[in-house]
């Protein structure tokens, strides 16, 4: 059954269930009709057997007895299948119908009202046995009432043959009928796969319909989908980051090159070099700390983030952080201030990471002599840590796109700052969701705020 | 001090060597993983800096065999490869540190002379002098042309770091990593401010000048003897 095809299996299934329903049908209605024969049989039999005890009782004697007998032949002459034996109680046959038949010894003494039957060559018999008293006469007679039923026989060994050539026939039709329905029933499984078949990156925005699929396919359907769309979602966002990426990377590798080609084309003093050399250090190291960023999130995309769990306390990080960012804070003139406690578990160094790039993120945007907070809240099953700045409004357009990779909100940022190549926040973004938790980010009314909640250790 | 260098790529092998040499270390370099295990058993070494994929015997396959051989050199390994496991695996073998590429020669550098010191380390000094400073590490007070300096904990640690590894340069990833336990690259520049800050303190009234900027590399405390 493994390897046949579905509807192979449907057809062979179906023609089963013909077989099974046709077999039961046939043998209850073969047992029936034989009891409903023997029932008849025994009918005949009875009545028979009752009129000719009333012929024999009137009977007085032997001659009176042989003078009963051509109404006795009457009798069982009327019914053509019936033939008598009656025999005195010494065994010699006092009257034997021409048909009569050699009746098995041992069937003289059966019970009366019990019918029997015994086969003889091709003819079956059924026969009944009675004890008639007769009058004057010491001893009964035994009378023998034989039916030969060989014609029901016949009927039923040919409603047997006809039975058996019915079924095969019924049996091959069945299956040729379940391998159309389930041809057709199958149909929009067909369609479906030839949809999966002739998907490729450049069609995965195609989507089965969902319309003329029957209701048990529908969640299939719904499912596939629904993975389509994830795949074309990771797809077109793997282009983009490789696109990204391409021109990330040119920029810096552009001014590398025009640089060291301008330096080289004319006899320059050694300060000359230099200043190239350290000029192109530094673009040098802001692509490696790119690329690094880059193999970061692209392991965080493959699920290749796995943080180890250790008990932190948030405000201890953020102290340290604080003790980190204070010199750049009064150097800007911003406070920096923390308030609220909240255990987490989660990875030291990631944590550290992604609440420094919040704090330098904010530090970034916050004007002078204003200040920056952090607070930490504990809610009823997680940890929530906000750091708020003031500073410009950031419209709701930029807020979802905030932590998409090289995503700055200010395009005429991109080549001023080098050191910021945009990725911190879809970084913090991964950590974040490695620790299984969530971030956000709310701007209103000159009020900034990125939000991170993490689930609190149970 | 004598250094084997393993590095199958020609350019990467001949600047480590000569990055290596400059900063006045003996250096031997290899471009398989067979001659590496060949020199590093035939020869002593202070350290082996071994490439992870090299051709003939890898990375991790020289430093089992070395020791298995006996040898507790250290080891620092170079990868391109950032696993997880490509780690475990390198320090469950005895690796003493590793660098993913692309690194910064100065961060090298720094490693290189971390595991140089570690085991042979100096009797524990109270005090250190760099030129007119004078610097108390039980009292924390630091004195330059009898003058006292105040400074803050960190400023503190700071110029202790600076004067440790006077001579050296240290990569500001280095010291973010062990004056404020910042152990990743964070993209600001905070260590320029304290830097600044501290110059303001023991430099800026001073001719002879002791902190030094390397430019795109680090900072470095020196004077001449």
């Amino acid at each position: 059954m493994k390897h046949l095809s579905l509807t192979a299996r449907m057809s062979l299934m179906f023609m089963s269930a013909v077989i099974a329903v046709l077999t039961v049908a046939g043998l209850s209605f073969n047992m029936l009709s034989q009891h409903h024969f023997r029932m008849l049989d025994r009918q005949a039999l009875v009545e028979k057997l009752e009129s000719a005890k009333h012929i024999l009782n009137k009977a007085r004697g032997e001659a009176s007895l042989s003078e009963e007998l051509p109404q006795l032949r009457a009798l069982l002459g009327a019914h053509q299948d019936l033939a008598a034996t009656i025999l005195t109680s010494d065994g010699a046959v006092l009257f034997s119908d021409p048909r009569a038949v050699e009746v098995p010894e041992r069937f003289r003494r059966a019970n009366e009202q019990s019918m029997w039957e015994w086969q003889n060559g091709q003819h079956m018999y059924r026969g009944m046995t009675a004890q008639i008293s007769v009058a004057d006469q010491p001893e009964p007679l035994t009378a023998l009432l034989i039916l030969d039923v060989t014609n029901h026989t016949h009927f039923f060994d040919t409603l047997q043959r006809w039975f058996w050539v019915g079924l095969i026939i019924s049996a091959l039709v069945s299956a040729a009928l379940g391998w159309v329905v389930a041809r057709s029933g199958l149909r929009p499984l067909r369609q479906v796969t030839r949809v999966a078949t002739a998907m490729s990156a450049r069609s995965l925005q195609e989507r089965i319909p969902l319309e003329p699929v029957p209701l048990e396919l529908q969640q299939l359907v719904l499912s596939f989908n629904a993975m389509l769309a994830r795949l074309e979602e990771a797809f077109i966002r793997l282009s983009n980051f490789s696109a990204d990426i391409a021109h990330e990377l040119r920029t810096p590798l552009s001014n590398l090159m025009t640089h060291t080609e301008v330096v080289l084309s004319h006899k320059r003093d050694i300060t000359a070099y230099e200043e190239n050399l350290y000029s192109n250090l530094e673009e040098l190291k802001r692509m490696s700390r790119m690329i690094d960023d880059m193999l970061f999130l692209a392991k965080a995309d493959n699920g290749l983030i796995t943080p180890e769990k250790t008990s932190i306390e948030l405000a201890d990080v953020v102290a340290k952080l604080f003790d980190y960012y204070h010199l750049l804070a009064e150097e800007h003139d911003i406070r920096l201030s923390v308030a609220g406690t909240g255990r987490v578990l989660g990875d030291r160094l990631m944590l550290d990471r992604v609440i420094s790039n919040l704090l330098s993120n904010a530090l970034r945007y916050t004007p002078k002599g204003k200040t920056i907070s952090v607070l930490i809240r504990q809610t009823g099953d997680s940890i929530i840590l906000s750091v708020e700045n003031p500073g410009d409004t950031i419209s709701s357009e930029h807020l979802e796109k905030l932590f998409d990779r090289f995503y700055r909100a200010d395009p005429a940022r991109r080549e001023g700052n080098p050191s910021n190549a945009g990725l911190g926040l879809a970084i913090t973004q991964s950590i974040i969701e490695a620790h299984k938790g969530r971030i956000w980010c709310t701007s209103v009314a000159g009020l900034t705020g990125f939000h991170i909640e993490l689930p609190r250790p149970s | 001090m004598k250094l084997l260098v393993a590095e199958d790529e020609l350019k990467t092998g001949v600047y480590l060597q000569q990055g290596l040499t400059e900063a006045g270390f003996n250096v031997d370099r290899v471009m398989t993983g067979t001659d590496a295990l060949q020199y590093a058993l035939s020869e002593a070494y202070d350290l082996l800096i071994l490439d992870v994929m090299m051709p003939g015997l890898d990375g991790w396959e020289v430093l089992r065999m070395v020791r298995a051989a006996g040898k507790d050199v250290p080891v620092l390994f170079l990868t391109a490869r950032d696993g997880v496991e490509d780690r475990v695996k390198g320090l469950e073998l005895g690796a003493d540190d590793y660098l993913i590429k692309p690194f910064a020669f100065s961060e090298l550098l720094a490693r290189v002379r971390t595991l140089l010191r570690r085991g042979n380390t100096p009797p524990t000094q109270t005090t250190m002098k760099i030129a007119d400073l004078e610097v108390d590490l039980m009292k924390r007070r630091s004195i330059r042309g009898g003058k006292r300096i105040d400074l803050t904990a960190k400023e503190f640690s700071l110029l202790e770091l600076l004067l440790r590894r006077r001579g050296e340069v240290l990569p500001k990833s280095l010291i973010a990593s062990q004056v404020w336990d910042m152990n990743f690259d964070s993209d600001t520049n905070v260590i320029e401010v304290a830097i600044r800050r501290l110059r303001a303190k023991i430099d800026d009234d001073f001719d002879l000048k002791l902190i030094h900027t390397a430019r795109g590399m680090g900072y470095m405390m020196d004077a001449p003897e």
